[in-house]
């Protein structure tokens, strides 16, 4: 009791310094206006061949705190008051001063869910959510089509178990793949996302689950669309200094324009336009138009502004090869009805 | 070198869970799925073996029961990407070290658990949080 009466007063002064600490800062934004305007003309360095440089590591860890989709009561606007900043900065204060308790109290409580040390932190940012258009930041209504298909879907699985085979975890739980923008939203670890360029490509790798998208720049069109794969088939050009990938071919009905992969499955037919802008010698605008008439009733907009860190290696991201977990939760769920079988007899 | 599950502990671990279960997609997957809330584990083990695999680490720990019987465990840790971006390695867990565990035991009532809670004899934690990505050029939040 006396530690929770203590972690309210260090939140309490958390929250005030960070009030006291952003008064500055807002006052400078008022010039924010003509700092956009220059960084909209920097120009990124040039590779050997001619093409812009857009190489480097640009993990999404610093957006794991921003919400996809934004809160109505926010309305159109893109940017957190100052109020909400200094209520994230506290957080982030927090969470940095939990991380930095060394020993276990005596006393502390476990749950099921993971400790804190799995968790990446990223600085706390100023932008309500990361869907930009429509401009109420919000993912469009699903299509009759597509309500009609989640609703099927649902009822499949009436009566059916979460673990009865490992066809019921997501593609993600089965190491398969996060799916074109699953592998690129920010989540709570591994979220390296690489470029490499050379002449007439550029390669995107993306930590976990590991994908790597290799994109030809040469103006070749799409393959046929009898050939569809998880991530579809992605090609790229240069308007100015940024580069914009095309990606078509994608197996329908798999995975989701959602954290891992998760959410509302696209379909076949999507065409996701991505475009990468170099904005600052540390920062990449990002941003991801997805245009899926099945399934959404007008096409969206995913921006993230990325951090060019070079301290953030993608490590190798074997995943099936040690995934102790489905067997696990396939045998948890054996366990219960065991339990539940073992219930009934007793009762009878 | 003890296994003492508890109820009461065990009581409070769920409350915990209740709270926690609001946070979004908290890990790879559903912990609730794996391990059961009301087995409670307290171990202290030597270490045997700890493997660096994806999506999560798993570390073997032998325990001595209070009748002298030895009892295998393994215990599952955070993912091998995010410890290495904290500094830990290979290295940093020898065989033969001891550790202590507050978890939950496998629901199909195997010698697994979580790791809520895995330190060294002192209470000192085995893995550390990180204010930023763990790598000494990130200052961290805030700044």
């Amino acid at each position: 009791m006396r530690q929770r009466v203590l972690t309210s007063l260090m939140v309490l002064t958390a929250v005030l310094v960070s009030t006291l600490m952003v008064t500055v800062p807002v006052i400078g934004q008022a010039g924010q206006a003509p700092a956009k305007a220059k960084k909209a003309a920097y120009t990124p360095p040039k590779l050997p061949w001619g093409d812009p440089d857009l190489q480097g590591l640009w993990p999404g860890t610093d957006l794991i705190e921003v919400p996809m989709q934004r809160d109505a009561k926010a309305g159109e606007r893109t940017e957190v008051t100052p109020e909400e900043f200094a209520q994230r900065q506290a957080k982030a204060e927090r969470t940095a001063e939990n991380d930095k308790v060394a020993y276990v109290a005596k006393d502390s409580k476990v749950g099921i869910n993971p400790p804190g040390y799995w968790l990446e932190h990223g600085r706390p940012q100023k932008i309500t959510s990361l869907v930009v258009d429509p401009p109420n930041g919000r993912i469009p209504d699903l299509t009759d089509q597509a309500k009609q298909k989640a609703a099927q879907a649902k009822q499949a699985k009436q009566g059916h178990g979460p673990n009865e085979s490992p066809e019921d975890q997501s593609l993600y739980d089965r190491c398969i793949s996060r799916g074109v923008m699953g592998s690129i939203l920010p989540v709570i670890y591994n979220n390296g996302t690489q470029i490499v360029q050379g002449p007439g490509y550029v390669a995107i790798r993306y930590e976990m689950i590991h994908e790597t998208k290799i994109i030809p720049l040469d103006g070749s069109p799409h393959p046929s669309s009898n050939i569809k794969s998880y991530m579809g088939d992605a090609r790229g050009h240069w308007e100015g200094n940024t580069l914009v990938i095309e990606t078509t071919n994608f197996l329908g009905d798999k995975n989701g324009i959602g954290l891992n992969g998760g959410g509302t499955p696209h379909s076949a037919d999507m065409v996701l336009t991505e475009k990468w802008t170099r904005t600052a010698p540390d920062m990449m605008e990002y941003t991801a138009t997805i245009n899926d008439p099945k399934t959404w009733v007008q096409p969206w907009t995913i921006r993230m502004p990325l951090r060019l860190n070079p301290e953030f290696p993608l490590y190798e991201y074997a995943c099936h090869e040690g995934n102790y977990a489905m067997f696990n939760m396939l045998k948890g769920a054996r366990a219960d009805e065991a339990a539940a079988e073992a219930a009934k007899a007793g009762k009878k | 070198m003890r296994r003492i599950p508890s109820v009461a502990a065990a009581a409070v671990g769920l409350l915990l869970n209740v709270s926690l279960a609001v946070s979004p997609a908290w890990a790879h997957h559903a912990f609730a799925a794996e391990y059961d809330g009301k087995k409670q584990v307290h171990l202290e083990g030597v270490v045997t073996q700890m493997e660096w695999i994806n999506p999560h680490t798993w570390i073997h720990i032998d325990v001595t029961e209070p009748d002298g019987k030895v009892t295998s465990w393994m215990v599952e840790g955070g993912s091998p990407n995010i410890l290495l971006r904290r500094g830990f390695n290979k290295g940093s867990l020898e065989k033969g070290q001891k550790i202590a565990v507050d978890g939950f035991q496998a629901k199909d009532g195997s010698n697994r658990a979580n790791g809520s809670n895995i330190t060294y004899p002192d209470g000192k934690k085995l893995f550390l949080g990180s204010s930023g990505t763990g790598a000494p050029a990130d200052p961290g939040p805030g700044k």
